[in-house]
């Protein structure tokens, strides 16, 4: 089985590094990118199964890169996960509505950050039945 | 000093008659001052008058026909929250005006004693104090504003460096740059402990930071406090075994659920029980509690005790405030900011509890805070609130698990997986999930969707139970589950009925429907 691509967007190179090692350990290959621009170009370039995206971005905010990922067909269907050290009661709501899979708070345990990561890419892999609702009855 | 030129607007609320017309000769009298005067005998008319606006000072009588006292100040606030408010009382009630004055009222006039000259003066500098204070309080928003933006940008600036001396220190102590000696490793151990309590003040900063500017949601529902107790005695149990301090919860078969946020009452917990295995010394026991409160039924009483130091008498409310400390740092070690009782309280008041404290110096404390109890009618208010659409339907749906067996216990991870395929079946913002609530049956687990027609109600039930037999859970023999709805039919609100009184009404039904159809069932 080949191995799950992650990319990493986060404008601090330790953090960058710090992530690398730990997902390279757990067998994982990454792409990193240090702003929103690059990020996007790598997105498409690499087609990852996962990213990992920092809010705080020198080119605006990871709001827009989130915004872009989901506006562009090719990019739609990447999970992100939104990491950040910023206020988690004014982001977190805001990053789920703009699209993001979850949003974690930095630090975050790694033995949780990997749970989560595992626990996306599963359902990515398998998706569940169909979460149903009313309004989906009604189209059938 | 104020400079205007159009005339001074001033409502004179006053029954009297020989009192009314003896401020209004002054007010004729007056030359310089550009006055003029309405003048009202009721509270009720001079509620109406407040609310057009216009009205710069009110001259208040505090015995009125239709109001006395306190409340006729509140009631005047309330129809122009910015008027200038002067009241007039008699000479024995001056203990009475001292408390106008604490209720806002610029100053107070005492009836026979007032001047000629003394009334205009009053006037100007009644509403200039007025407008001092404004500004003041206007100049501390701002202040208090600046400091939380600050402290708000400060913690998160240091959650970068603090996320990289975690993940650089836990890739070395998990050997991923080359073997370490026991020693390094020990040392590791060290740098993460102190990188967690580090995470945890600017946790908590953030938290007061964010309780103050109001951005700090709680949100209710019914809550388990025993799972609550579990989970902080399982967070705090390295610690207490590392200072060899036994930590003892039992929980109570049968506690009612509290209406509370599950993560805040994990919290106040963890604070609580943080705070005493701190304050505990080697060998010695915490333990948690938590029953029916005895004095007040509406109210889970949940304890905390140790076997610590115990606090002074004259320190026991003081520990609550803001950055407060024991002065004996020695007896506890390095401290953290000194913010987790005072969030604990926070968290308490927020949910409609108290939290109180009484010790013994050298033999321990009690930590005690208590939680309003879980009902329906609790839960199906703020949804009446809401209820955009006059008339709306509720619809409450039950899923029912047995065990074929006949025993009592369901296992928990029935509980779990339906518990799981309800939450899949709510619809965002409509629909809220209840776990098991004692009233009508212990086993049952019901969520509530507002505002759902009958259709949709038959079609999600439907759902739930083809969902639910999917599951390779219930399709062993062990046990079966039965899912049912009730629908409530739009409540008529009769003039004076509060929210309460209707969300009471409504859960009443509802209980009823769900014992019905629970009969039903069991009949065919």
């Amino acid at each position: 089985m080949s191995q799950k691509k992650i990319l990493v967007v986060d404008d601090d190179p330790d953090i960058r590094l710090g992530l690398r090692v730990r997902l390279n350990a757990n067998h994982y290959d990454v792409v990193c990118a240090g702003d929103g621009v690059a990020g996007i170009s790598e997105a498409l370039k690499h087609m990852p199964d996962l990213m990992i995206l920092d809010l705080g971005l020198p080119d605006g905010d990871g709001f827009s890169v989130l915004e872009r990922m989901k506006a562009n067909e090719k990019t739609a269907s990447i999970p992100v996960i939104v990491y950040s050290g910023q206020d988690p009661v004014a982001n977190r709501d805001r990053a789920l509505k703009a699209g993001a899979k979850t949003f974690l708070q930095k630090p975050m345990e790694h033995g949780k950050l990997l749970a989560v990561i595992r626990f996306i890419l599963d359902a990515k892999d398998h998706p569940p039945a169909s979460p149903f609702s009313v309004e989906a009855d009604r189209q059938e | 000093m104020l400079v205007r030129n159009e005339a001074l607007q001033v409502l004179l609320v006053e029954d009297n008659a020989s009192d009314a017309r003896l401020l209004r000769e002054m007010f004729s009298k007056e030359k310089h001052g550009n006055f003029e005067l309405t003048h009202l005998t009721r509270m009720h008319d001079a509620e109406i008058r407040l609310s057009k606006g216009g009205i710069d000072v009110v001259l208040l009588d505090m015995g009125l026909p239709d109001g006395h006292g306190i409340e006729i100040l509140r009631r005047a606030r309330a129809a122009d929250p910015s008027v200038v408010m002067i009241v007039l009382t008699g000479l024995e009630d001056e203990a009475l005006a001292a408390e106008a004055m604490k209720e806002g009222a610029q100053d107070y006039l005492i009836k026979g004693q007032i001047e000629n000259r003394a009334l205009p003066q009053a006037l100007r500098h009644a509403m200039e104090r007025q407008r001092l204070q404004a500004e003041t309080d206007l100049m501390r928003e701002n202040e208090v504003q600046l400091r939380d933006d600050f402290l708000s940008h400060v913690s998160h600036e240091l959650r970068s460096p603090l996320t990289s001396i975690y993940s650089f220190s836990s890739l070395i102590a998990d050997g991923l740059a080359g073997n370490t000696t026991p020693q390094q490793d020990d040392y590791l151990q060290i740098i993460l402990r102190n990188v967690d309590q580090l995470r945890a003040m600017i946790e908590d900063l953030l938290q007061v930071t964010q309780a103050r500017s109001g951005k700090l949601a709680v949100e209710l529902q019914s809550v388990s406090v025993n799972d609550a107790a579990a989970y902080a005695v399982d967070t705090l149990r390295g610690a207490a075994k590392q200072k060899e301090i036994t930590l003892s919860f039992l929980p109570s078969v049968c506690l009612p659920s509290a209406f509370a946020d599950a993560t805040r009452v994990r919290q106040i917990l963890t604070i609580l029980l943080d705070n005493a295995v701190k304050f505990t010394p080697a060998g010695g026991t915490v333990t948690v509690q938590a029953r029916e409160y005895e004095k007040d039924g509406s109210l889970v009483l949940v304890e905390v005790s140790d076997t610590g130091s115990g606090i002074k008498p004259e320190d026991t409310e003081r520990i609550f405030e803001h950055l407060y400390q024991v002065t004996d740092l020695s007896r506890a070690g390095r401290r953290g900011l000194g913010l987790g009782l005072h969030i604990a309280k926070d968290l308490v008041t927020r949910q409609g509890g108290k939290i109180w404290v009484t010790s013994v110096s050298g033999k321990g404390s009690l930590f005690s805070f208590t939680l309003p109890i879980f009902s329906l009618a609790s839960l199906i208010c703020p949804i009446l609130a809401e209820q955009k659409v006059p008339g709306g339907l509720i619809a409450l749906f039950v899923a029912h698990i047995e065990c074929r067996d006949g025993s009592v216990d369901v296992p928990g991870k029935a509980l779990d997986m339906t518990r799981m395929v309800l939450q899949q079946c709510l619809r965002a913002g409509t629909a809220v999930l209840l776990p098991k609530i004692g009233p009508v049956d212990e086993h049952k687990i019901f969520f509530v969707v507002a505002n759902t027609q009958q259709r949709d109600a038959e079609m999600i039930t439907e759902r739930i139970l083809r969902q639910l037999h999917s599951r390779q859970e219930f399709q062993s023999d062990n046990f079966t589950v039965s899912v049912s709805h009730v629908i409530l039919p739009p409540m008529s609100r009769e003039a004076n009925d509060s929210m309460a009184t209707l969300a009471e009404r409504a859960a009443s039904e509802v209980r009823d429907q769900i014992n019905a159809t629970v009969c039903l069932q069991g009949a065919a």
